[in-house]
């Protein structure tokens, strides 16, 4: 199988995390699985014709778009990989302000004919080109990555995962009597209650399972990088209000002091989980 | 009429991020300019704003998914400096450790994958087979080392940061955990294998070296300044003073990182539209810098450590002090990643590492404060303000590869004007240029993170006739 590794705009990092993949890195690189066009790795140019494409980030400028659109063109399978590309990642915190009129004002004139233009927002891949999987996660974890790469060039569609990340966090739900939230360096967790009984604004309640819950489990709050889980992808105006009564209920404080404590920190949902997610249709599409 | 040409790389392969050259020929085919540019852009140092410091250092570390854990120290530490907290020692040592997987990670990533391959194949290779992954299948020995090591420091930070990619432990007072004692028994043991691992991938970079170094001394040695962190004339990246030295090697400024914006600044250049970053004191003219891996040898007379000091010494022995060639960073960049492996062994034999006391509480307050450490590329620097209320008001980042832009620019055209004469352009040469662009190993995924770094404006008329740059 050949394959091409494509970065639109992101950090690089979901590249690296298939490289942390260690010896089931090697297991795949050994069998059908021959990376043709890389930029990062192999020195060709040109995107070839190939059988399956990775891409790593989401469209932010002209020349990303003209990329995928050329990338999804020349492959029979196309997979979404990271939170980048599946629904637009951390530079969509970026779409709150222009940063094209940003750019206008400090460069007076943009009619380069070096740099891409800048596309309006920033895009997931999917409001360009069509998807067949979605692998999200900033970055997904290696096991993930590999498992389901492992899948498709065995010409089978990958496992999925439904369920939210407190089913993966080996944390004791309780219904607990708290007057206030807290910020993640406020207190000391707990090591064995769930994040959110004791007060902190964790997501894995709204969040897609498949990461194995690393950072709950180290008493860090989720974040959502791996988005909506299926049974909150069509309502995803309900998410907020999902997420108050949660809380709510784990915590005891009621709903109105919830929402006025979450106002504070919009930064909370507008990192990952509410990232742009427009042309999207396929739920079962996503890993 | 004029007959001016332009070359064009692009994509630039195998470094970190969307980059191109352009090399302008003039009417009798000699090269009379060249660039290295980014052509992605991102806009972290506008959208950030406002934002909570609590989830600054998680958010910061998405600038850059292969330097990440750096970028995650450096936030931490410029947060502690607003809020005056003192981390206990075993953080400070859990943290070097992070900081050791870190340049590990990057470093093996970038021997094996991207520079080998240069060194491996004859520059009459068929491009398309000039990779790691054809490496791998000619020697599938020399990819089994790659992916150890690699995997070495991608259990230093699953173990330590809780995650391999964008860490999570670290937080401003400290670490959210101690390390067990079990870990640390089998990191350590893991941490033998490395070092001989390391040892041997040094042996080989040297042996390949030394083969083509007649050939590599020719691509660019632009004389400049050198900045990295010293801890008493010794490798130092979590903790110690920022030194510059001349291009004579005399000490030419030393300071802590809370004075850092007050020596180096960024400025354009005359030829370029890009943001640079300089010596305040001399102007962007003369005082060019570069930091990296180079530079950390430059910088420092000796390294804690045996074997790394070892191959020091024998550094500034055959290239002296400091060296300048630009594809020296290649080399110097087994000697970092030597120096890491052997300081990860160093310190999980500390017993005291499992201490518990990894944490303190801290106060948050508003303010001004900064930071440097020594990531992969070279040195860091963090600078937030921060309101009363502890939100984001404003955050200068001065990132290696900015640092290192002027002198890959003018490497880029030294190498350009070796390798191009009379508009005669043999196949493989291109590469070499390549080669020293991806010598200094550039992040452009941390310089374009922001709107204001590394980019150049043309203008042309209708006719995409080019008619100025502006500068």
């Amino acid at each position: 199988m050949k394959v091409n590794i494509v970065s639109l705009t992101c950090c690089a990092g979901c590249v690296s995390s298939f490289l942390n993949a260690g010896d089931a890195l090697l297991e795949i690189l050994s069998q059908d699985f021959d990376i043709v066009y890389s930029p990062t790795f192999v020195d060709l140019k040109e995107v070839p014709e190939v059988d399956l494409a990775i891409v790593e980030g989401g469209v932010r400028t002209e020349a990303d778009e003209k990329l995928i659109r050329e990338v999804r063109a020349k492959c029979k399978i196309l997979v979404a990989l990271g939170i980048c590309a599946t629904h637009g990642g951390i530079t969509s915190l970026g779409n709150v302000i222009s940063v094209k009129k940003l750019l206008e004002k400090e460069y007076f004139v943009l009619e380069t004919s070096k740099l891409p233009e800048l596309e309006d927002l920033m895009y997931p891949i999917c409001n360009f080109v069509d998807v067949d999987y979605y692998i999200p996660g900033c970055p997904p974890m290696p096991f993930l990555i590999i498992h389901s790469l492992k899948s498709i060039v065995s010409g089978k569609p990958p496992i999925r995962h439904q369920s939210v990340v407190c089913i993966e966090c080996n944390r004791k739900i309780i219904a607990a009597k708290l007057d206030r939230l807290y910020g993640i360096y406020e207190k000391e967790a707990d090591p064995n209650l769930c994040l959110v009984s004791q007060g902190f604004v964790c997501l894995g309640s709204l969040t897609r399972e498949g990461c194995g819950a690393p950072c709950p489990r180290a008493g860090f709050t989720c974040f959502g990088c791996r988005g909506p889980t299926d049974s909150l992808l069509y309502r995803s105006r309900d998410l907020y209000s999902f997420l108050v009564k949660v809380i709510s209920k784990r915590t005891g404080i009621p709903e109105e002091e919830v929402k006025k404590e979450l106002y504070r920190n919009p930064f909370i949902f507008h990192t990952f989980i509410f990232s742009k997610f427009e042309h999207f249709k396929a739920r079962e599409r996503i890993i | 009429m004029t007959s001016q040409r332009e070359i064009t790389i692009s994509p630039t392969t195998r470094i970190e991020g969307h980059g191109k050259v352009t090399i302008i020929l003039d009417e009798a085919g000699n090269v009379s300019d060249a660039y290295f540019y980014a052509t992605e852009i991102r806009g972290f140092d506008y959208f950030l704003n406002g934002m909570e410091a609590d989830r600054l250092p998680f958010i910061i570390s998405r600038i850059c998914g292969v330097c990440s854990t750096a970028h995650v120290l450096a936030s931490v530490k410029a947060i502690e400096s607003i809020y005056r907290t003192e981390i206990t020692e075993t953080a400070k040592k859990l943290r070097e450790l992070l900081l050791m997987g870190q340049i590990i990670s990057n470093h093996s990533l970038v021997f094996f994958f991207l520079i080998l391959p240069d060194f491996w194949f004859s520059k009459e290779e068929d491009p398309s087979k000039r990779n790691a992954f054809q490496i791998m299948r000619e020697n599938p020995e020399i990819g089994r080392k790659a992916i150890a090591l690699r995997s070495f420091a991608t259990r230093i930070l699953d173990t330590i940061g809780k995650r391999e990619v964008h860490i999570v432990s670290t937080i401003p007072g400290g670490l959210i955990s101690p390390l067990k004692e079990k870990e640390r028994e089998e990191l350590l043991k893991a941490a033998e294998k490395a070092c001989a691992t390391t040892r041997e991938a040094v042996n080989l970079g040297k042996e390949l070296f030394e083969k083509n170094w007649e050939e590599f001394r020719k691509a660019g040695d632009y004389k400049t300044h050198y900045m990295a962190l010293t801890g008493d004339d010794a490798l130092e990246f979590y903790d110690g003073k920022i030194r510059i030295i001349n291009p004579k090697r005399e000490v030419f400024s030393e300071f802590t990182a809370q004075d850092y914006m007050e020596h180096i600044e960024e400025k354009h250049y005359e030829w370029t539209y890009a943001k640079f970053a300089c010596l305040k004191a001399l102007g962007c003219q003369k005082g060019i810098v570069q930091v990296g891996p180079t530079a950390r040898m430059n910088v420092n007379k000796k390294a804690k450590t045996e074997f790394a000091n070892r191959e020091l010494e024998e550094f500034k022995r055959k290239f002296g002090s400091p060296a300048h060639t630009t594809l020296l960073f290649d080399y110097a960049r087994l000697i970092d990643l030597l120096y890491a492996c052997e300081r990860t062994r160093e310190l999980l034999e500390e017993e005291n590492i499992t201490r518990t006391d990894t944490r303190v509480k801290v106060k948050p307050k508003g303010g001004i404060g900064r930071s440097v450490v020594e990531a992969p590329r070279g040195t860091l620097a963090h600078e937030y303000t921060l309101t009363r209320n502890g939100r984001l008001k404003n955050m200068k980042l001065i990132i290696p590869t900015q640092v290192n832009s002027a002198a890959i620019n003018l490497n880029v055209k030294d190498a350009a004007t070796e390798f191009i004469r009379k508009g005669e352009i043999k196949p493989g040469l291109l590469n070499r240029i390549e080669m020293v662009v991806r010598a200094y190993d550039p992040c452009i995924k941390c310089a374009t993170r922001d709107a204001t770094t590394s980019l150049k404006v043309e203008i042309r008329n209708r006719e995409g006739k080019l008619l100025k740059i502006l500068s």
